[in-house]
């Protein structure tokens, strides 16, 4: 029960975070938190009490073990969260470079000149 | 909208999501038991079928190989769309010079930081290969090995100073390195698909069980993936360390190395 | 072995809070490496040291410099300006 919870919980300030942020690099970070909430249900899901990691060179196979599909799936995308995180940033250093702020209130689309 | 609307708003969206989520977390399945037979399965089949000893890469490159083929396809086009970003301002022209941001202040590096990151980051870029390299026996893969050896590049931008470091680091081979990888992993895919074979088939001989090389073509895209992911990392780093030294004025000629 | 993954998980979700109260970026830098480092003591508690290598290397030591770095190109764009 509790890993749902913390997914639940991670993810609603995650959410909370991104809403009420009032600088874009805060906001990036609390994305951050929201995915890792989804890397938490995942393991979750994929755990089993009294079973190893799905490793087995010291252990036979055959010996319980967790479930690999799951680890596989956080695990490509842990490193591809970074790469998108580290594409976010960019876009905010060259937003702060063209309008001088990085408020997301004070930020409104560029319209085209009429 | 203001931000006390906004808060309203999610408040409301809160109230309303409140009782499903709890649903939802109330017949979610017990944690901890078992719940997936493919998982089982690919536990008990993998070890013969493919002689490898380490299931997630099993699964990784060979069960679910196409997703992670999408996966570093999207990895190839962040970090493309990030450089593009952060090098289109400054322009192609000087990018194997090292940008020199006139006035910004030069702080000495003492000798214990420079012969600690030296042998620190030479010994990280060896674990990182051999965490790569034994990625189909043991914990580890080609996205972790990658990952450590760019942090390997961080500990030698700590230990040299940025000049040095771009001296050692161009950022053609990180290139050449993030390319050949994605290639290598898309030829893979391709070449059994021209055979007749289903794409991604493993042709290639499987190795003996708990040997290094195991697993035939798990063994091939794990260090394809490792090469790609230690070029994708480490370009990001270097553009963004650029950025932080690059004038604002394009027509400041950036100084000649000495 | 059961108190152990119930503590990381408190652990995880305290250090998912404390990165979204930071509101300063500067500060929020070294709330993102806990929380980077709490994930990975939580995936190597859950069986899954793959995983974990992954995150400790990345949360740890990339994406803490990917937001320094962010931040300093910032102050200098702005004292430039």
């Amino acid at each position: 029960m509790l890993p749902w919870l913390v997914t639940i919980w991670l993810f609603g300030i995650g959410l909370y975070g991104i809403i009420t942020s009032r600088n874009y690099i805060h906001l990036v970070g609390c994305l951050s938190v929201c995915q890792s909430g989804s890397y938490v249900l995942l393991l979750g899901i994929g755990f089993k009490w009294q079973a190893g990691p799905p490793i087995f060179y010291d252990h036979p196979p055959g010996t319980p073990a967790v479930d690999p599909v799951m680890q596989a799936l956080v695990l490509t995308d842990i490193v591809v969260g970074a790469a998108v995180t580290a594409l976010l940033l960019a876009i905010a250093i060259q937003v702060h470079k063209r309008r001088g702020t990085l408020d997301p209130q004070h930020l409104r689309p560029l319209r085209p000149d009429t | 909208m203001s931000p006390a609307a906004r808060r309203v708003i999610f408040l409301f969206a809160l109230v309303i999501m409140a009782p499903a989520a709890r649903l939802v977390a109330h017949s979610m399945p017990t944690f901890g038991a078992a719940t997936s037979r493919y998982a089982s399965t690919v536990n008990e089949l993998a070890p013969r079928l493919r002689h490898v000893s380490n299931m997630v890469a099993a699964v990784n490159f060979d069960i679910r190989g196409f997703d992670t083929l999408a996966e570093e396809t999207m990895l190839l086009c962040a970090v493309v769309g990030a450089v593009i970003l952060l090098r289109g301002s400054r322009g192609e022209r000087d990018s194997d010079k090292a940008g020199v941001l006139p006035g910004r202040a030069d702080i000495a590096r003492s000798d214990a930081t420079t012969l600690v990151c030296r042998v620190g980051g030479t010994a990280l870029l060896l674990f990182g290969a051999y965490v790569a390299l034994h990625g189909t026996v043991t914990p580890g893969g080609g996205f972790q090995g990658g990952v450590i050896a760019s942090s390997a590049l961080l500990l030698l931008y700590l230990g040299e100073g940025y000049r040095c470091w771009r001296n050692l680091i161009h950022s053609a081979v990180l290139a050449a390195f993030e390319g050949v990888g994605a290639l290598v992993f898309v030829l893979a895919a391709a070449w059994p698909l021209a055979q007749g074979h289903p794409a991604l088939d493993n042709l290639l001989p499987l190795g003996k069980f708990k040997d290094l090389y195991s697993g035939g073509a798990i063994f091939l895209t794990n260090c394809a993936v490792g090469l790609a992911v230690t070029g994708s990392f480490g370009q990001l780093i270097l553009e963004f360390l650029e950025e932080t030294r690059s004038p604002e004025d394009e027509s400041e000629p950036n100084e000649a190395d000495t | 072995m059961k108190p152990l993954v119930m503590t990381a998980l408190i652990l995880t979700a305290l250090t998912g809070l404390l990165v979204v109260l930071s509101r300063d970026p500067a500060r929020q830098v070294f709330a993102l490496a806990a929380n980077g480092l709490m994930l990975g003591i939580l995936f190597f508690v859950l069986q899954a040291p793959d995983v974990a290598y992954s995150q400790i290397a990345v949360g740890t030591a990339v994406t803490p410099l990917l937001y320094l770095a962010t931040l300093a190109a910032l102050r200098i764009n702005k004292e430039h300006k």
